[in-house]
């Protein structure tokens, strides 16, 4: 009995002075500055945005709303404007994504055979990854200049020149433009990414495949791109995310134009808070951008749970 | 054998082709402004930047108006990047090391928002901080940034956190350590390469922002660097030249810190991105 006691007290003692945890409020007392912040200027103001889509708001008088039910988004889908946006934004988003996982791909092939001054020159290419937003705006659209733009005096001098030159402001290439200047901002990342997920693959694998006669292309088919699968398929999604939210590059290079061609859904949601001064619709807009980003996330984890489960 | 070399060649040749894209538009940049107006309106443009037109970077800081600029970025990215790390170290840690209440729904809450435009969360923001009168304030801007850029340096120290072995801190807590001392003590001097990295991550997102710095400051001399030289564009009155030794000094020292820290930012970056 006196041991049973004598055992008992000390072992509640000591559970007290050294759990790993300190009391169960330590986790609280650490997340708590942070989530706070999070919750203040995440959380509230989106539910805010929510709830402003259901309203009819001016940006001259934010404050007194009126409640209008599901007005903004009947008016937004009924809208022919909103329906090229919704296509100018799918078109943006795919391109990007196509072209900046394949041509990362493509450099991280380039780069994952030893050579000297690899090291340099995977350090050259992360230049455009780094550099800010608004210095590639500004330089994309003096080097599209319509008079002294180096890539017109290049087109010209190739005989591929377009009429009149300013690019960014025809209808037909100013959205390849955008994106090409997205494409190279983004190349670099994915290459980066793609080239350590390459180096990961085991050599003896691909070398057994080159033993049992395996041609380069089968080799990459059965051995490489079964590793690096997962990577590209990650990439795939951070950069559909990415491009669904890209704002400065866009609006600095067209602000949407020319005609809409280059409005995706955050121009439009911008424009319309800032320039037809609608709160609600732009609230709607982007309510729309979020429900497509939802979805992309949600239908990605579910296809890699099922792959997951396909070859566990 | 020759076949060999020819292989050879054309991958030199692909390589070469590929660091020129990458580089050509930043040379570009800095050919522009350093070209004499006769070499930037001549026929055949200058393809070498001219040194001797080096005095357009003087030029370029001489009325003081974008060296204010500039200080204005590093204010707001400096205090960007300490609070961001202030706050992600400790929400890092519990989301590593404790298993709490509403964690999972934390974890979501993290990922989500990082989804969210920035031009969306423009208009309550805005009404936020209209009312905590924190418009055309660089504190303002600096809390603003913070919240876009906290969740990611968050997920990134807690996966830093995550690979130490926790018989470390067991040492610590039978030397009667409290749990924040084990975490400054033991934790932080561990993942200092993470940190350097979600360091080198807040500070450029907010020297790199805009949309918040054009819409929340109204007095010119608060205005950032990124705001000040989106004005050049489609803006005739300043010389090009000056233009771009204006973005270039804004533009070095961003890739210049992406460099050194390259290896850290993308694998958090993508780290940060996977989990949960």
């Amino acid at each position: 009995m006196t041991l049973l006691e004598q055992t008992k007290v000390p072992r509640s003692a000591t559970r007290r002075r050294r759990s790993p945890l300190g009391s169960r409020w330590t986790p609280y007392l650490f997340l708590a500055p942070a989530a706070l912040f999070v919750l203040v200027f995440q959380a509230i103001p989106l539910a805010q945005e929510i709830f402003l889509s259901f309203t009819r708001t001016t940006l001259l008088n934010p404050t007194r709303g009126r409640w209008v039910g599901l007005d903004n988004f009947v008016r937004i889908f009924g809208d022919e404007d909103f329906h090229r946006t919704l296509v100018t934004t799918f078109v943006y988003v795919i391109v990007c994504v196509v072209g900046a996982v394949g041509s990362g791909l493509a450099v991280a092939l380039l780069l994952n055979r030893g050579f000297r001054g690899r090291g340099i020159a995977r350090a050259l290419i992360t230049v455009p990854w780094a550099a800010p937003g608004i210095a590639v705006a500004l330089i994309a659209t003096w080097m599209l200049n319509a008079q002294y733009g180096i890539v017109n005096r290049f087109l010209n001098a190739v005989g591929l020149g377009v009429p009149g030159g300013a690019i960014l402001d025809s209808p037909k290439y100013a959205l390849p433009a955008v994106l090409a200047t997205t494409i190279w901002q983004l190349f670099p990342f994915t290459s980066v990414v793609l080239l350590s997920a390459l180096q990961s693959v085991p050599h003896d694998l691909t070398e057994a495949a080159t033993m049992d006669g395996a041609g380069r292309w089968a080799t990459f088919r059965v051995v490489t791109w079964q590793v690096i699968k997962p990577v590209v398929g990650l990439l795939a999604l951070l950069m559909t995310i990415w491009s669904l939210r890209r704002f400065e590059l866009i609006w600095l290079m067209t602000k949407g134009g020319p005609v809409g061609r280059t409005e995706t859904l955050v121009i439009d949601l911008y424009a319309q808070a800032f320039e037809s001064k609608e709160l609600g619709s732009a609230a709607a807009i982007g309510m729309v951008g979020v429900v497509i980003s939802l979805i992309v996330i949600t239908g990605s984890r579910l296809v890699a749970r099922a792959v997951a489960k396909e070859n566990p | 054998m020759r076949r060999l070399r020819i292989g050879l060649t054309l991958r030199i040749v692909a390589v070469l082709v590929v660091l020129g894209v990458a580089a050509f538009p930043l040379y570009w940049m800095l050919v522009t402004a350093l070209s004499s107006n006769a070499d930037l309106f001549a026929e055949r443009p200058r393809l070498l930047p001219d040194f001797s037109q080096l005095g357009v970077f003087v030029e370029g800081l001489g009325d003081g108006k974008v060296a204010g600029w500039l200080l204005n970025s590093l204010l707001i990215a400096a205090g960007t990047t300490v609070l961001s790390i202030g706050l992600g170290i400790p929400l890092g840690y519990a989301l590593s090391r404790f298993s709490f209440r509403g964690k999972a729904l934390l974890t979501l809450v993290l990922l989500f928002t990082q989804m969210l435009p920035e031009a969306l969360m423009v208009v309550p923001l805005f009404s936020l901080f209209r009312r905590f009168n924190l418009l055309d304030s660089l504190g303002g801007l600096i809390l603003a940034n913070v919240a876009f850029v906290l969740p990611i340096v968050a997920l990134i120290l807690k996966g830093a956190i995550d690979g130490i072995p926790r018989e470390l801190e067991e040492a610590a807590r039978v030397d009667g350590a409290r749990p924040l001392a084990v975490l400054t003590r033991v934790n932080v001097p561990l993942i200092a390469p993470s940190i350097a990295a979600t360091a080198v991550i807040s500070f450029f997102h907010a020297w790199n922002e805009y949309v918040f710095a054009v819409t929340f400051i109204f007095t010119p001399e608060k205005q950032p660097a990124s705001v000040g030289i989106a004005n050049f564009i489609g803006e005739l009155g300043t010389p090009i030249q000056t233009v771009m030794a204006v973005a270039f000094m804004f533009t070095l020292p961003a890739v210049a810190f992406y460099l050194f820290a390259q290896k850290y930012v993308v694998a958090g970056m993508t780290a940060g991105a996977v989990k949960g």
